[in-house]
């Protein structure tokens, strides 16, 4: 039988699929005039996104820990002693937070301590602490904040292991293969993560959506701008930033371009993706759970000097401060980049994320984050240097007002 | 007046600010003048308040500045603290505030955590701040 699938997708749109925006108008149900009960498939079932400003209910800001040089693991000695840094991971962190563990803990391990002091219990900290335990050692946490607190579950949470992880002249050619390795076997840990109840990682896909035809993304430097992060200690243009990505292209999907029509979204061009992200309650529990479990312990203590490292009862720390490392450790590579995002009140049966005229959304357990880089500057370089971390309410509200509006389109159910 | 005396005079001047300095401390020793805090909460209002709240007690994701601050900071020197606060913050312009500026808001923190004032001001060099210990117990000496 030769049926015009896309005409049934449509069909079958305009009468269930996002239609009821807002929850109150009851969608018509059934099939359209004249056709047969539709094949439905993942398509056609996306909930709409009740976008709406009142429905704004958390504003987070993070400062993403980014150090130019790339994430800190060397030793050194404080006191008594070995202290193995694991900071500076930009807007990498819940990403590769694994395989960054898996190399301090490597070396924390090579002196074969009964006892690990770990500081900090952000997702680096409380990662790191885990690892340790799988090693062999019994581990403290010496932490200001439990991850809850922490500026760690303040981010985006979805798998970007490149995201302002470094620059590229800034750590080297041969940080490209030590980011490989900490991508790989992050990825490969949290294989152990999906299907757990709850979802601490999850897939969904990830939807592009555009009025023009995509642009390609451009790497190129722009000769107009003048200096760079040799000379003037901070990056001056999204050329700068590492890419690293075609190092673990056989891990990830590709996007696909799909017809117009193909999907309920109204606009001309569409891409589809699929994509591994975080739910910070259940992973932060999941995680916290097998610390204490494997007989963890926590002492809630501020630092005030390095020094101080060297008075702990254990002789081997990791030390995972995430941006505190700026101040606490006179670290001059390490640039504040400002995130904000805006949390709609959670949509458990809107399984999917999209993009569209700048603005990010994502389902996840805890709410739908919107996310839209404030000002004219786009990529990387949003956010550089800007250790604001006030939240603005207008940045979320204008967000949430572009999905709105293409919300808005959509077919309206009829009374 | 001869200028030997002059010098003498100098010197037991001198003299007194460095034996001052040196010997150590409390804060529970009257170590601001409730003036300096009237000036730190004017500051307070302009740089701090929009993340530490008014009250200083912070929120889900500032700190506090009272409570568990005095914990975190039991035991301290306000030299360290001084430096905490003048190379952190504001977060947004970090070290932008002049070194009276940060005496004047630590003599603000200092208030609202119930530490008396005195009769001098809270300097704002290292050497006088080292001296003085951030204790959370009233000690049994600085009684009065």
């Amino acid at each position: 039988m030769a049926m015009d699938r896309r005409h049934l997708l449509k069909a079958s749109l305009a009468t269930g699929g996002l239609m009821g925006l807002g929850g109150c108008a009851a969608a018509p149900r059934g099939a359209g005039p004249g056709s047969a009960p539709v094949f439905r498939d993942s398509l056609l079932s996306l909930a709409p996104i009740r976008a709406t400003t009142d429905r704004i209910f958390d504003l987070k800001v993070c400062l993403r820990p980014f150090r130019a040089l790339g994430p800190r693991l060397d030793v050194e000695q404080i006191g008594g002693a070995m202290v193995v840094h694991n900071y500076g991971h930009g807007g990498s962190g819940w990403s590769l937070a694994r395989g960054s563990a898996n190399i301090a803990v490597q070396k924390a391990m090579s002196t074969s301590p009964a006892r690990i002091a770990v500081i900090g219990c952000g997702i680096i900290g409380l990662t790191s602490a885990i690892t340790a335990q799988r090693a062999g050692a019994q581990v403290t946490i010496y932490t200001r904040d439990l991850l809850p607190k922490t500026r760690s579950v303040r981010a985006n949470g979805s798998w970007t292991p490149s995201s302002r992880i470094a620059l590229t002249q800034a750590a080297g050619p041969a940080f490209g293969a030590l980011w490989e390795q900490m991508a790989r076997y992050s990825w490969k840990t949290y294989r152990s993560y999906l299907g757990l109840a709850g979802n601490p990682v999850a897939f969904c896909d990830q939807y592009a959506l555009s009025d023009t035809p995509f642009q390609p993304a451009v790497h190129q430097p722009d000769p107009s701008v003048q200096g760079s992060y040799e000379t003037t200690g901070m990056p001056q243009q999204n050329s700068e930033f590492g890419r690293y990505d075609d190092r673990i292209r056989d891990l990830m999907p590709r996007a696909e371009t799909l017809p117009e029509g193909a999907t309920p979204f109204p606009v001309k061009y569409v891409s589809r993706n699929s994509g591994m992200f975080f739910n910070f309650t259940e992973l932060g529990q999941v995680l916290m759970r097998e610390f204490y479990g494997a007989g963890g312990k926590v002492v809630i203590r501020q630092f005030h000097a390095p020094s101080e490292l060297g008075g702990l009862p254990e002789k081997v720390v990791i030390n995972c401060p995430g941006y505190a490392a700026r101040d606490m450790w006179k670290d001059k590579a390490m640039i504040p980049v400002r995130g904000q995002t805006g949390w709609l009140i959670p949509q458990p049966e809107v399984n999917y994320g999209l993009s569209y005229n700048g603005t990010s959304v994502l389902s996840k357990s805890d709410g739908i984050m919107v996310l839209r880089a404030p000002g004219p500057v786009r990529g990387e370089m949003n956010g550089v240097g800007d250790s604001n971390e006030v939240a603005s309410r207008s940045e979320t509200e204008s967000a949430v007002r572009v999905i709105e509006r293409l919300f808005a389109r959509f077919p309206k159910a009829s009374a | 007046m001869g200028g030997k005396t002059i010098l003498a005079a100098l010197l037991t001047v001198v003299l007194a600010g460095a034996a001052q300095a040196q010997s150590p401390r409390s804060a529970w020793d009257g170590v601001y003048t409730d003036a300096q805090a009237q000036r730190g909460a004017a500051l307070y209002a302009r740089h701090c308040v929009m993340c530490h709240r008014p009250g200083l007690g912070g929120d889900y994701e500032t700190p506090p500045l009272t409570g568990v601050f005095l914990h975190a900071w039991a035991g301290a020197d306000l030299a360290t603290l001084f430096d905490k606060v003048a190379v952190t913050m504001p977060l947004s312009r970090p070290g932008t505030l002049s070194p009276a500026e940060n005496a004047d808001i630590l003599a603000l923190i200092l208030q609202a955590n119930g530490f008396p004032a005195g009769t001098a001001e809270l300097s704002a060099d290292p050497g006088p701040l080292k001296a003085i210990r951030l204790d959370v117990a009233r000690p049994a000496r600085g009684a009065r």
